[in-house]
């Protein structure tokens, strides 16, 4: 059949939080009975403003004009308050209305493979594509004893393998490594953060950082709520008086359990203010994320069918080709479901199954989100026995490679329990979605790399079309995240011929089709959110911990179970047979992918 | 292959010949390839040929998969309508365009007209160029239909155009060279686009007249405009920006006394209406839409002869002062003096943007200089150097810039500035 056309929409911009700033005005009232309007100039308690009316003689402070028409005239005349910080109007129509501020970007972990991998990366492409301000210094901070310079060979060497665009341009690292400082020090030794302190004044003094300082996170885990509460006491934490913000990214796995996760969030909020803190969910930075809610809150025809009436399951699917690679010991204390259900996942699950926001602003987002997980129930064991399969890969073959199994990789437990699969039966108990089952599945080594949510929409009412050679199937909606980002829409069509046969056919737009492929990598994205002061993507405390609270007693549910006779599906197959007993049993199968 | 005719065919070439072209073994991802190309006289044909393309199981791509088919898929984003007057035009066009499949166009019409006195006639090239995003995605497709037209044909465009587009797809007209904003088939074509892409520096002359029309053209055609003189100024207007982030500097902002923009020239008169100037024009004017400076004079030659002065080896010095003007700014005046100077980048290129701000006493002058990939900005606070930095950014490519064009994000501001621009021409 002829492909159908599917137009695109730019995706509109999200507000920034600096360009709306309410109207100084907004509150002519004062809360209470307070003596002056706010603008009032420092007049003696009780003194009349200049312009009232004469019949409001001199009374105390608390006979002060309140009732609309004499706060109306009291300030009739009077200058309006300043407009807040002017900004630049040159930057209108420029790529970015409003530049991050200056900055000094505090990288701990900076010798770790995330930072050489992603967050450099990042920030070298923000860069090199000058959407960064002048006025920045990445001081990066590790155990190893490196200098300057030597920690400069060691980045500008990780980007000549990981940066998104190849080959670096000499002239813009030599711009970007001036940039770089190491500092050295042990992430518990409070000497280094009173160094640190002072080298970040130095820099604010000399390099016109202002103050203003992101701390991100990317140790491993367990360092996190140590270098926050040192952070703390070197007083690195404070917001100053007239500007200087500080900032704290904290990198995934955020706590291993609800009551970890409950107590790093304990331990940080004694530091920072939630509002000061980005907990990182790379998931949330990625594109077709993103679309996910333009598609679904800047389309009006799929809102009204997006609920229990007209869908009969959804299904996330997070698949990997890849094993685990080289990360045995991290993976032997992970496992799939700390490593994707709790995060990825259960994030894909709340945009897709989230009530509108009022606003595309962080918090009236997020809590939309977080009462989508509120609204799934903890399982009990016995659901957890009849919800949720896990599994874990043995030997087999993956796109024309022989590969070993879980148990043979290197720094693995040979008889590991831990697993590398896992599928789960949600169900999100609120009014739009209640008895619609969410079926989410996440595997290392299944056949190919591939992640998409697939709504699948009730079959039709009544069969009118009983002839036909091959029942119509319902209709289907895929979202495609990775690798070959799109939406596809599936419905019936009359074969052509003397008959009337009906056949699936897929309508399908592919994002490379209809825009300039190159979008930017979710770090890239994050980064600058987080420097813009932008926190709809990140994850918010009562996020993580609802999330831990759905996911925490299925794994421990598993202390007390005979783990299943691992391993238990091939390299290379789409996962345990459970796992498709787990849909089959109620009439369904995974969508083919 | 019937058909009526609307048209008589030419003759020129063959009849109504060609189909799909084999597919080569091992498609590069990334690099469109030929799998149609078919040429036929008159416009039916054309719509006969375009519903056959997608009909041709040579162009359907079955996936591994064997129950799921995952057709070839056309983009379906926009039209783009290319009108090129010279068939040199046309050509590079067509090469330019070809880079974009798989990114933009649906299809792309390329008109061109010939023998104005002839009788009428139409020759068509149809082809579709398809691309592999990546080796794991589906292919996508895009249809090009190089269409010249001769006779009465030719100076009827919109009629060629209006059946061939594909329906309800925003409607992009691209027109290189000079387009006669002035004539009827012009508000014709225009009436079918929405965007109208051109390019000011390219224009002949100084180019100020067209420019004029050119704002005329958008505001009663309700068309948006992406000029590539515009577009190749975003790098000058980041920098510029960049300057006034800074919180001391910002406040002066609004106390701009005295813009200077320095262009290259060929000319070693610098004779006013010798070299197009449509580049420095719009930096003035986009710094003026910006701090609403409202334009009461055009630009008009400035008075005075520069004193002869070597400025390059081997080059005279213009005798010209080029073009000024004086603005109102919300405190103050401010004077605009755009000037030409000898050199030996491509006529019309903005050399250097100087402002000068005077504030409460103290007086801020900025300099902003490109040169190849770099952007470099100074700025001086009473004489004393108070900032320097340089950014680097390429200067794009004309696919670069054709695709950010036509992209559906238009730059907002663009209508300001052409039309502060065209009062500033006069």
């Amino acid at each position: 059949m002829r492909h159908a056309a599917m137009t695109t929409t730019k995706e509109p911009r999200a507000p920034s939080p600096g360009t709306s700033p309410a109207p100084p005005d907004a509150s002519p009232a004062p809360p209470d009975a307070s003596p002056a309007p706010p603008d009032a100039s420092p007049a003696p308690p009780g003194a009349v403003p200049g312009t009232a009316p004469a019949s409001a003689p001199a009374k105390p402070a608390r006979d002060a004009p309140r009732t609309i028409r004499q706060l109306r005239l009291a300030r009739l005349g009077k200058k309006r308050p300043p407009q807040r910080a002017l900004e630049n109007p040159l930057r209108e129509g420029l790529r970015l209305e409003r530049m991050p501020d200056p900055f000094a970007f505090i990288l701990f972990g900076a010798t770790g493979d995330l930072a050489h991998r992603k967050v450099v990366p990042a920030l070298y492409q923000l860069w090199r594509t000058n959407l960064l301000p002048h006025e920045f210094m990445l001081v990066a901070t590790g155990r190893r004893p490196y200098d300057d310079d030597t920690f400069r060979a060691d980045l500008r060497a990780s980007l000549d393998k990981y940066s998104r665009v190849l080959p670096i341009d000499e002239a813009v690292w030599a711009e970007f490594a001036k940039r770089i400082v190491y500092q050295q020090g042990d992430f518990n030794d409070p000497v280094m953060y009173a160094r640190l302190s002072l080298r970040l004044d130095e820099i604010d003094t000399e390099h016109g950082t202002r103050g203003n300082r992101l701390y991100y996170l990317a140790t491993h885990a367990s360092a996190f709520s140590e270098i926050v509460a040192e952070l703390g006491r070197a007083g690195l934490d404070h917001e100053m008086h007239g500007g200087g913000w500080r900032r704290v990214v904290i990198e995934k796995p955020f706590g291993r359990d609800l009551e970890s996760a409950a107590r790093l969030n304990r331990e940080v909020g004694k530091v920072f203010r939630e509002k000061q803190v980005y907990r990182i969910d790379h998931y949330l930075g990625k594109e077709t994320v993103r679309n996910l809610l333009v598609f679904r809150f800047g389309n009006g025809i799929f809102e009204p069918i997006w609920n229990r009436r007209y869908v009969d399951h959804v299904q996330i699917t997070v698949a990997e080709s890849i094993g685990i690679e080289g990360r045995g010991s991290f993976y032997e204390e992970t496992g799939a479901s700390r490593d994707f259900l709790q995060n990825h996942l259960m994030q894909l699950l709340s945009l897709v199954a989230m009530e509108p926001p009022a606003s595309f602003e962080a918090d009236p987002l997020r809590d939309e989100k977080v009462k989508v997980v509120r609204a799934i129930a903890p399982k009990t064991p016995e659901e957890i026995r009849r919800d949720v399969v896990r599994g874990q890969y043995g030997p087999g073959w993956v796109a024309a490679e022989e590969v070993p199994g879980y148990r043979q990789e290197p720094e693995v437990d040979p008889e590991s329990e831990t697993e590398t699969f896992i599928a789960v039966r949600f169900e999100i108990d609120d009014w739009r979605w209640a008895g619609v089952p969410f079926y989410l599945r996440m595997g290392k080594r299944l056949p190919k790399r591939a992640s998409e949510i697939a709504i699948q929409f009730r079959a039709v009412p009544h069969r009118l079309f009983k002839d036909s050679s091959t029942d119509p199937e319902p209709n289907l909606l895929a979202m495609r995240i990775q690798p070959d980002e799109g939406i596809l829409l599936r419905f019936g069509a009359k074969v052509p011929g003397l008959g009337l046969d009906v056949r699936a056919v897929n309508m399908d737009f592919t994002y490379g089709s209809a825009f300039s492929v190159d979008s930017p990598d979710a770090y890239e994205t994050l980064i600058l959110d987080a420097l813009l002061g932008d926190a709809s993507l990140f994850t918010r405390a009562d996020e993580v911990e609802q999330a831990w609270g759905v996911v925490t007693p299925i794994i421990e549910s598993w202390l007390d179970e005979p783990s299943p006779d691992f391993p238990n599906y091939e390299a290379g197959s789409w996962g345990p047979a459970e796992a498709d007993e787990l849909l089959a049993r109620e009439g369904r199968r995974w969508r083919r992918i | 292959m019937a058909g009526t005719e609307t048209l008589p065919a030419s003759g020129r070439s063959g009849q109504g010949s060609g189909g799909p072209v084999a597919q080569t073994a091992g498609q590069v991802p990334g690099e469109p390839a030929l799998r149609w190309s078919s040429r036929v006289h008159s416009i039916a044909e054309i719509e006969e040929e375009l519903a056959r393309i997608w009909t041709v199981p040579n162009l359907v791509l079955v996936r591994d998969g064997v129950e799921e088919r995952s057709v070839a898929a056309r983009t379906s984003v926009m039209n783009l309508v290319v009108v090129a007057r010279r068939p040199e035009l046309g050509e590079h066009a067509a090469a330019t365009i070809q880079q974009l499949t798989g990114r933009h166009p649906s299809r792309t019409l390329i008109l061109s007209s010939a023998d104005v006195e002839s009788r009428s006639w139409l020759d068509a090239q149809i082809r579709a160029y398809c691309v592999l995003p990546r080796p794991d995605a589906a292919e996508t497709c895009a249809e090009q239909i190089y269409i010249t037209a001769g006779g009465a044909a030719g100076r009827h465009l919109d009629a060629i155009v209006a059946p061939l587009l594909v329906h309800d797809l925003p409607v992009m007209l691209w027109w290189p060279g000079e387009p006669p904003f002035e004539t009827e088939a012009a508000h014709d074509l225009l009436k079918m686009a929405d965007r109208l892409v051109v390019d000011g520096s390219s224009w002949t002359g100084d180019g100020l007249g067209r420019l004029r029309q050119l704002a005329e053209a958008m505001d009663r055609g309700r068309v948006t405009v992406g000029d590539f003189a515009l577009m190749r100024q975003s790098r000058w207007r980041e920098a510029i920006a960049s300057v006034f982030d800074l919180p001391d500097f910002l406040p002066y902002l609004r106390s701009i006394r005295r813009i200077a923009v320095t262009y290259g020239t060929h000319d070693l008169t610098g004779a006013p209406g010798s070299t197009n100037v449509i580049k420095p024009v719009y930096h003035v004017a986009w710094l003026a839409s910006r701090l609403d400076m409202a334009v009461h004079k055009p630009l008009t030659a400035a008075a005075m002869p520069r004193p002869a002065r070597p400025t390059q080896a081997g080059m005279k010095p213009p005798l010209h002062r080029g073009l000024a003007t004086t603005l109102h700014g919300p405190r103050s005046e401010v004077s605009v003096v755009v000037r030409p100077v000898g050199s030996r980048m491509p006529a019309g290129t903005t050399l250097r943007v100087e402002l000068l701000a005077e504030r409460r006493g103290s007086e801020l002058r900025a300099d902003v200089t490109a040169e190849a990939e770099t952007v470099h900005v100074r700025v001086w606070l009473d004489g004393v150097a108070a900032l320097e930095r340089s950014f680097l950014s390429a200067r794009r490519t004309e696919v670069d810039l054709l695709a950010e064009a036509i992209e559906g994000s238009s730059d907002p501001i663009a209508g300001d500035v052409i039309r502060v621009a065209a009062r500033l021409a006069g």
